[in-house]
This record gives structure tokens, C-alpha cells and sequence, in this order.
């Protein structure tokens, strides 16, 4: 219950206070560069890296990224740059469950 | 993006990691701060990737609590070239001395030429420059710059008019016009005598020729002395008259001498500096302090270095400073015109009358002292070789012929 409402307050302040989303609610930030980089940052872990699919652990839900010829150029404790032909990007919320 | 250098300065490696839960390898390693770049998958079970060379060690405690295993494929970087660049630091070491000796050798006199002297002046010339340490295998650096080997040649060798003293590489080529050039072989062909200054005569030696003249004799300029045709009169034969006139010429000479002279004289103090010239940075060697003293001349030799046959744009700069005093040279009136006419007497050398000739006597026409000058006026009497040899016409060579024939 009370972590609920620290959410509210915090939607709420993020709104008023015109902050950007992001740091306030621990949302990934994703920054791509035509379909050959992509740039992820506050994930929370690597689940999954073949060289066609990359998956990331985030603080809710899952990030799935697909492409061709993956190679992660820089990977941090809360950043990771990847490389290669990316075709999609595909949020897998924990809620729904139904990506298994 | 990181920096690349860095990595490479501390040295990077290649890690494959094979076996279940690689992923979780990684997640464990970012987490713990080891830095992991280009992370790549090799079929279902192995991942290769690259970290530096410090995070490499510290990952063996990581490695051992998961179910991978961990081989290192490549190394690169600063640490490794250096340690495989200390295992064939022969080769370095011989690259190092190659290069020194090049630089080196490119900096000793290799060949010394000299043209267009005589053998003798040849031999003086390089006894000379024996002595000033210019020889075959010498460093340029000890050696003075090319200006003062050229004045020093022009003073020390009195055979020598002018030297072109050139560096060209290794060698020194030296171009040499001598004072006495070898004489043209005796025009023989028929001349007379004649005056080439207005005189009286006092003395004549004619080897050929008929006298025309007698001592006391006043000629002008351009009057025959010796004739060169010889013979009975109509059947005269034309030669090369030869001999001296000697006579009895005068020279007026004006000389000012000003009975103050300031000028600076070196008083032998003087102070060596060496620094090594980069481009325009002077970097000084030795002789750091500046000079105390209150007057002083520098005199900056510079020697380039040289590598094969380019200048490299560093040079060792040896520069002297000297002391100069001012000194005041003061004259007595009588002094100064004692030497007003030694003055006079030398001009009137130097500019009119040649080596053999001579001052017989000297007569002061006009003397007086303005503005602190001594102003003098001096006739000079002097005995000298009047003869100048003028060629006979053909014509008249002609004639004579014709004469001789009839």
C-alpha cells in the first residue's frame, strides 16, 4: 500500500514539477540510432543475448529487442549499448504473462 | 563510449566464456564494476568479450562460484607490446643505435674539395684548415660555421683573393680564386713603350727597343719612350721593346683626422653559452647565467643537425659573448699631423702607385684644424715605373715590311 502511494506521489510530483519521467519513476530510457544502435539505460540485468535477440530485465516487466548480428558494445550495471540490425522492440509486461 | 587509449595503455584481453548461465556471468561481473565491451555470442554455449587487463584478474574469484569456463584468447595493449618488445629488445635496441649512428655520421665531415686552386695553394689550404680541425671523420659540431672558415682562410692565406666556402651534406667544397693567377704567356708581338702618367724622368733600363727619351725629361701621358722599331732608319724592324722608365711623379693628397676618436675595443672577457635549438625554442645547456657584463657583442654559431641528407629542425646554438669597453683616443696637435701624414702617405700607396714604386719625398701645402679635425694637404714625390707597353699597328708593321723588301 505504501509503496502505491510513494508512486502517486511520485507520478504526481514528476507532473507538476515538469521532471522528466525517467528519473523519477525508474523507467528505461531508450535511445536508438536508425535500426543499427540502440542505447538502454536503468535495466536492472541481462536475461537473454544470442546474437539475434537481447533480452533485459527491467524494473517492471521485460525489454525483448530483435534483430540480426548482435554484439553488445558496452554493457554497465545500469546501461547497455548493443549493436547490429535491430527489427523490433518489444515491452513484455510481467502482468499480461502471456509471452512464455 | 570509453576511452580507447586508456584501455590500451593498461592493456586489454579476450575472454570466451563457455557453459550455462553466461548471461548471469555477466550481469554478476557489471554489477561487482568490471568494464565489458563488444560482447559477442559463438553458437548456443559460448560468448566472447573483452575487459581490461585489471578487471581480468579480479574476475577468477567471480569465475569460480558460476559454471563457466574462461579462456583468454588474445591480449593486446601497452603491457603486452612492452613485454614481448622487452623479449626482442635486441631488435629495438639495434633500431635505437642504427638510427644514433645515422645521425651521428651524418654529422662528420665526410670529403673536403677544393677548386680551382693551385697544387701549392691546394696543400696550404688544407695544412690551414688541418689546424682549424676541418679534416675528413671531424664532428661538424666542433668545427666553426662555414663564415668564419671562410674568413679565416682569407686571412691566414695571403695567395688567396676570395674562397666560396660551401657545405653541401657531408662535404665541404671550397672554390678558391687565387691572387696570383698563373701570367699569360709574354705578348711577344711588336709594341713600343709609352708614359701612363705625366713625369720626369730619373733613371731608364731598356733591354729592346730605342730609347726615345733622356733622363730630366718632362713627357705627358701617352708620349713614346721606347720605341719598339729597330734597325738603320727606312729599314726598320719592329719588336717588342722592352725595359723600365723610372720617373719622377706627384701626387696631391687631402686627409681630415679628428683629434677625438671614440671606438669600442674588446677587452677579452668573455662568456661561452651552448643550448640545443628546437624549431624556435631555445633550450639552454650550459651557460644559464646572463651576462653582468654592461657592453657586450654575441656572436651566435650555429650548427644544424643533419640527418642523411636533411636538416632536422634542431640545431646546437654556441653563442660567445664578449665585453666591449668604449675608449676615447685622444691627439696632441703635432701627433695628429704626424700621423695625418702617414695617412695621406698611405693613400696616395694604396690608391695610385704600384709595389715597386717609392715616396722620395713629401711637402705639406696646407694645414689647418677645424671643428676638432686636423686638415691637412700633402705633396708626395714619388719614383715610380712609368713604361706602359702599346702595341705597333700592323699597318706600320706593313710599311716597315715593304720597306725591308724594297
Amino acid at each position: 500500500m505504501a509503496k502505491k502511494w510513494a508512486g502517486r506521489v511520485r507520478q504526481w510530483m514528476a507532473k507538476k514539477m515538469d521532471l522528466p519521467q525517467d528519473v523519477m519513476m525508474d523507467l528505461p530510457r531508450i535511445t536508438m540510432i536508425g535500426q543499427i544502435h540502440i542505447y538502454i539505460e536503468n535495466h536492472r540485468g541481462l536475461l537473454t543475448f544470442t546474437d539475434k535477440e537481447l533480452r533485459l530485465l527491467l524494473k517492471q516487466g521485460q525489454l525483448l529487442i530483435k534483430g540480426k548480428a548482435f554484439v553488445i558494445k558496452t554493457i554497465l550495471p545500469e546501461e547497455i549499448l548493443l549493436e547490429g540490425k535491430i527489427d523490433q522492440v518489444i515491452y513484455i509486461n510481467e502482468n499480461s504473462g502471456g509471452t512464455k | 563510449m570509453k576511452n580507447q587509449w586508456i584501455e590500451f595503455l593498461f592493456g586489454r584481453v579476450t575472454v570466451r566464456v563457455a557453459g550455462k548461465g553466461t548471461e548471469r556471468f555477466i550481469n554478476i561481473l557489471i554489477r561487482n564494476g568490471l568494464h565489458i565491451w563488444d560482447v559477442k555470442r559463438h553458437g548456443t554455449e559460448t560468448i566472447t568479450f573483452k575487459m581490461r587487463l585489471q578487471d581480468a584478474l579480479k574476475m577468477r574469484k567471480y569465475a569460480r562460484r558460476s559454471e563457466c569456463d574462461i579462456t583468454f584468447l588474445q591480449r593486446s595493449g601497452a603491457p603486452f607490446l612492452l613485454k614481448r618488445s622487452l623479449k626482442n629488445s635486441g631488435f629495438i635496441i639495434g633500431a635505437a643505435i642504427f638510427l644514433f649512428l645515422i645521425l651521428l655520421l651524418s654529422n662528420v665531415v665526410w670529403g673536403i674539395e677544393i677548386n680551382g686552386a693551385k697544387p701549392a695553394t691546394e696543400h696550404q689550404i688544407r695544412k690551414e684548415l688541418d689546424k682549424m680541425g676541418v679534416k675528413v671523420g671531424k664532428f661538424q659540431f666542433f668545427i666553426d660555421n662555414v663564415e668564419t672558415i671562410q674568413k679565416k682562410l682569407t686571412n691566414q692565406i695571403g695567395a688567396l683573393t676570395w674562397v666560396g666556402v660551401e657545405l653541401k651534406g657531408t662535404t665541404y667544397h671550397f672554390q678558391v680564386v687565387e691572387k696570383n693567377q698563373p701570367k699569360a704567356p709574354e705578348v711577344l708581338s711588336p709594341r713600343n713603350l709609352i708614359a701612363k702618367k705625366e713625369a720626369t724622368i730619373v733613371n731608364y733600363y731598356v733591354e729592346k727597343g730605342k730609347t726615345v727619351v733622356d733622363v730630366h725629361d718632362h713627357v705627358k701621358v701617352g708620349q713614346l719612350l721606347v720605341s719598339g722599331l729597330i734597325g738603320k732608319e727606312g729599314e726598320e724592324i719592329p719588336v717588342a721593346a722592352k725595359g723600365e722608365v723610372w720617373g719622377e711623379t706627384w701626387y696631391r693628397s687631402q686627409v681630415e683626422l679628428p683629434l677625438k676618436t671614440k671606438f669600442y675595443v674588446f677587452n677579452g672577457k668573455e662568456q661561452q653559452k651552448h643550448s640545443i635549438l628546437l624549431g624556435k625554442w631555445e633550450i639552454p645547456i650550459w651557460g644559464f647565467w646572463t651576462p653582468k657584463f654592461k657592453e657586450f657583442e654575441t656572436e651566435e654559431n650555429i650548427h644544424k643537425i643533419h640527418f642523411l641528407k636533411w636538416d632536422l629542425p634542431i640545431s646546437m646554438v654556441n653563442s660567445t659573448v664578449r665585453e666591449r669597453e668604449e675608449v676615447v683616443r685622444t691627439y696632441g696637435v703635432q701627433e695628429a699631423f704626424k700621423i695625418a701624414v702617414e695617412l695621406a702617405k698611405k693613400n696616395v700607396i694604396k690608391n695610385h702607385l704600384d709595389e715597386e714604386a717609392s715616396i722620395k719625398d713629401e711637402k705639406i701645402l696646407h694645414k689647418s684644424i677645424v671643428d676638432g679635425k686636423v686638415k691637412l694637404e700633402v705633396l708626395f714625390i714619388a719614383v715610380e715605373n712609368i713604361a706602359k707597353a702599346q702595341p705597333i699597328p700592323k699597318e706600320t708593321q706593313m710599311n716597315d715590311g715593304k720597306a725591308k723588301n724594297n
